[in-house]
C-alpha cells in the first residue's frame, strides 16, 4: 500500500476520532503526558542554554536573556488566539462539539500568555528603555489582546445555556481576529520604541545561532506547554460537558472506587 | 417590494421620531462626558486645547456604547426580532439598515455637534475640520461594530457591562487613528494616512459586520 496514503488515512481518522468527546478523552490520556514531558525537556534545555551558554548581548549585557521567555510567550499569545479563532470558525461552520471546547479552553491560556508577555516585557523595558511602560503601538495592541481574551471569557460565562454560550464565544473570537494582524504589524506601521522583527525577516534571522537555538527550543517547548495545558483543561471540560453520559459515569466511578 | 435596507432604515427612523428622547439622550450624554473634563482638570487653556480632541473622541465612543444596549432591546421584547429572523428577507441587509439608522441618531448627531464642543475647548479652526472629518468616518464603524456586541448580548438581562467589555477592545484601533489624527495635525503634519485608515475600517465594517450581526442574532435567539 502507498505509505503516503496510509499516513493520510491515519491522520484523517485521528482527526475524526478527535471530534468525538469520548475518543478525545481516550487519545488525550496518552498524548497529554507526552506533551508535558516534551515541554519540560525542551524548556529546561533552552533555559540552560539561554542562561549559561548563549553570549551576553554587546549592548544590553545579560539583561537581554529575558528574551528567551518574553519572545516565545509573546508569539504564543498570538498563536493561541489564531488557534482559538480557527477552532471557533470550525465549530460554527461544521458544528463540531470539540472545536468549541478548544476555543473555550484556549481563552484563559492565551490570556495568561498575553499577561506574561506584558509582564516580562515591562521587566525588560525598565533597564533598557528606562521605563516599565510606554503607550506605544505594540504594547497597547498587546494590552487590547488581553482585554479581548477577557471579553471572550466573559461572554462564555454570561450565558446560562451552554450551546448558546459556546456559539457566542466562537463568534466573538472570530470577529476579534482583526486584532491579530494589527499587533503583528504594529511595529512596522507605527514608529515604536519596541524593536522590529528580528527572527522572521528577509535574508534570515539577525541573531547569532547561539542565541537562536535556545530561542527555538523555548518557542517549541512553549508550544508543547500550550498543548499540555489545553488538553488537561479540555479533559476536565469534556467530563463536565458530558457528565450525563454513561462513559463519563463509568470513568468517574472507576476513579473514585 | 421595497429594498430591505431602505425598508429597515425607514422603520427605525419612524420609531425614532415617535420617541425623540432616544435621539436626544446620546447627545446629552456626549456633551456631559466631554464637559466633565474641564471641571476635573486644571483650567488651563493650553492643556484643554491639547486634550480636547481626545476627550471628544472618548465621549463619542462612550455615548455610542451607551446607546447600543437599546438597539435590539425593544424589538426583542415585543417579538419583532424573531419575526425578522424567520422572514425570508436578507437578515444582514436588514441589520445594515438598522445599524445605519442607529448611526444617524447617535454618531451623526454627535459629529454635527462636535464643532461647538471644539470651540469650548479652544481648538483652532483647522483642527475642528480634522476632528469633524475623523468623526464622520469613524462613528459609523462604531455603530456597526457595536451592533455585533448588542446582538450577542440582547438576550441577557444585564448586557450593558458585557457590551462594554466585548466592544471597547474592538473600538481602540478606531480611537487610535481618530485621536492620533489630531495630535498629528497639531504638529503641522499630514493626516491623510489616518483618514485613509479610518475609511478602510469603515469599508470593512460596512461589508463584513452585517453578517456578523446576523450571525450573532441567530446564535443568541433560538
Amino acid at each position: 500500500m502507498n505509505p503516503l496514503k496510509s499516513i493520510w488515512n491515519f491522520l484523517s481518522s485521528t482527526y475524526h476520532r478527535l471530534g468525538s468527546p469520548r475518543e478525545f478523552y481516550t487519545i488525550s490520556q496518552y498524548t497529554t503526558p507526552v506533551f508535558g514531558f516534551l515541554f519540560l525537556a525542551l524548556s529546561l534545555f533552552g533555559t540552560y542554554f539561554g542562561l549559561f551558554v548563549a553570549p551576553a548581548d554587546y549592548q544590553q549585557g545579560d539583561s537581554f536573556r529575558i528574551l528567551f521567555v518574553h519572545v516565545p510567550v509573546a508569539w504564543m499569545s498570538l498563536f493561541v488566539y489564531v488557534v482559538m479563532a480557527t477552532a471557533g470558525a470550525i465549530g460554527l461552520i461544521w458544528r463540531m462539539k470539540m472545536a468549541f471546547v478548544v476555543t473555550i479552553c484556549s481563552a484563559p491560556i492565551g490570556a495568561a500568555f498575553t499577561a506574561l508577555a506584558l509582564l516580562t516585557g515591562s521587566i525588560w523595558g525598565k533597564p533598557i528603555w528606562g521605563t516599565y511602560w510606554v503607550w506605544d503601538a505594540r504594547l497597547t495592541s498587546e494590552l487590547i489582546l488581553l482585554f479581548l481574551y477577557f471579553g471572550i471569557m466573559a461572554v462564555y460565562y454570561a450565558f446560562e445555556e451552554r450551546k448558546t454560550a459556546e456559539k457566542a464565544t466562537a463568534l466573538l473570537a472570530v470577529v476579534g481576529v482583526v486584532i491579530v494582524p494589527i499587533i503583528h504589524y504594529s511595529v512596522e506601521w507605527w514608529s515604536s520604541l519596541h524593536q522590529g522583527p528580528t527572527v522572521f525577516v528577509e535574508g534570515g534571522p539577525k541573531m547569532p545561532p547561539e542565541m537562536l537555538l535556545p530561542l527555538a527550543f523555548m518557542a517549541v517547548g512553549f508550544m508543547f506547554f500550550y498543548g499540555y495545558a489545553l488538553f488537561l483543561s479540555m479533559q476536565a471540560k469534556v467530563l463536565d460537558n458530558e457528565r450525563k453520559s454513561r462513559w463519563v459515569k463509568e470513568i468517574v466511578s472507576d476513579k473514585t472506587r | 417590494m421595497k429594498n430591505t435596507l431602505v425598508l429597515y432604515f425607514q422603520r427605525e427612523w419612524q420609531l425614532m421620531f415617535r420617541n425623540t428622547s432616544s435621539m436626544i439622550q446620546p447627545l446629552v450624554f456626549f456633551i456631559i462626558i466631554a464637559l466633565l473634563f474641564p471641571f476635573s482638570l486644571p483650567a488651563e487653556g493650553a492643556l484643554l486645547q491639547k486634550i480636547g480632541g481626545g476627550v471628544i473622541w472618548v465621549s463619542a465612543v462612550l455615548a455610542t456604547m451607551l446607546s447600543l444596549e437599546s438597539m435590539f432591546h425593544s424589538d426583542y421584547q415585543d417579538g419583532t426580532l424573531e419575526q425578522m429572523l424567520i422572514h425570508p428577507r436578507s437578515l444582514p441587509l436588514a441589520m445594515l439598515g438598522k445599524a445605519l439608522a442607529h448611526w444617524t441618531s447617535t454618531g451623526l448627531v454627535l459629529t454635527a455637534f462636535s464643532p461647538i464642543l471644539c470651540i469650548t475647548f479652544n481648538i483652532p479652526n483647522e483642527q475642528i475640520w480634522v476632528l469633524f472629518s475623523g468623526l464622520m468616518l469613524g462613528t459609523p464603524s462604531l455603530s456597526l461594530i457595536g451592533a455585533i456586541g448588542a446582538a450577542l448580548t440582547v438576550t441577557l438581562r444585564r448586557g450593558g457591562v458585557l457590551i462594554a467589555i466585548v466592544i471597547l477592545p474592538l473600538y481602540i484601533p478606531i480611537l487610535i487613528f481618530g485621536a492620533g489624527m489630531l495630535s498629528q495635525s497639531a504638529q503641522g503634519l499630514e493626516v491623510a494616512s489616518q483618514l485613509y485608515a479610518l475609511a478602510a475600517i469603515l469599508m470593512l465594517s460596512l461589508t463584513l459586520t452585517p453578517f456578523a450581526i446576523a450571525g450573532a442574532l441567530r446564535v443568541t435567539i433560538n
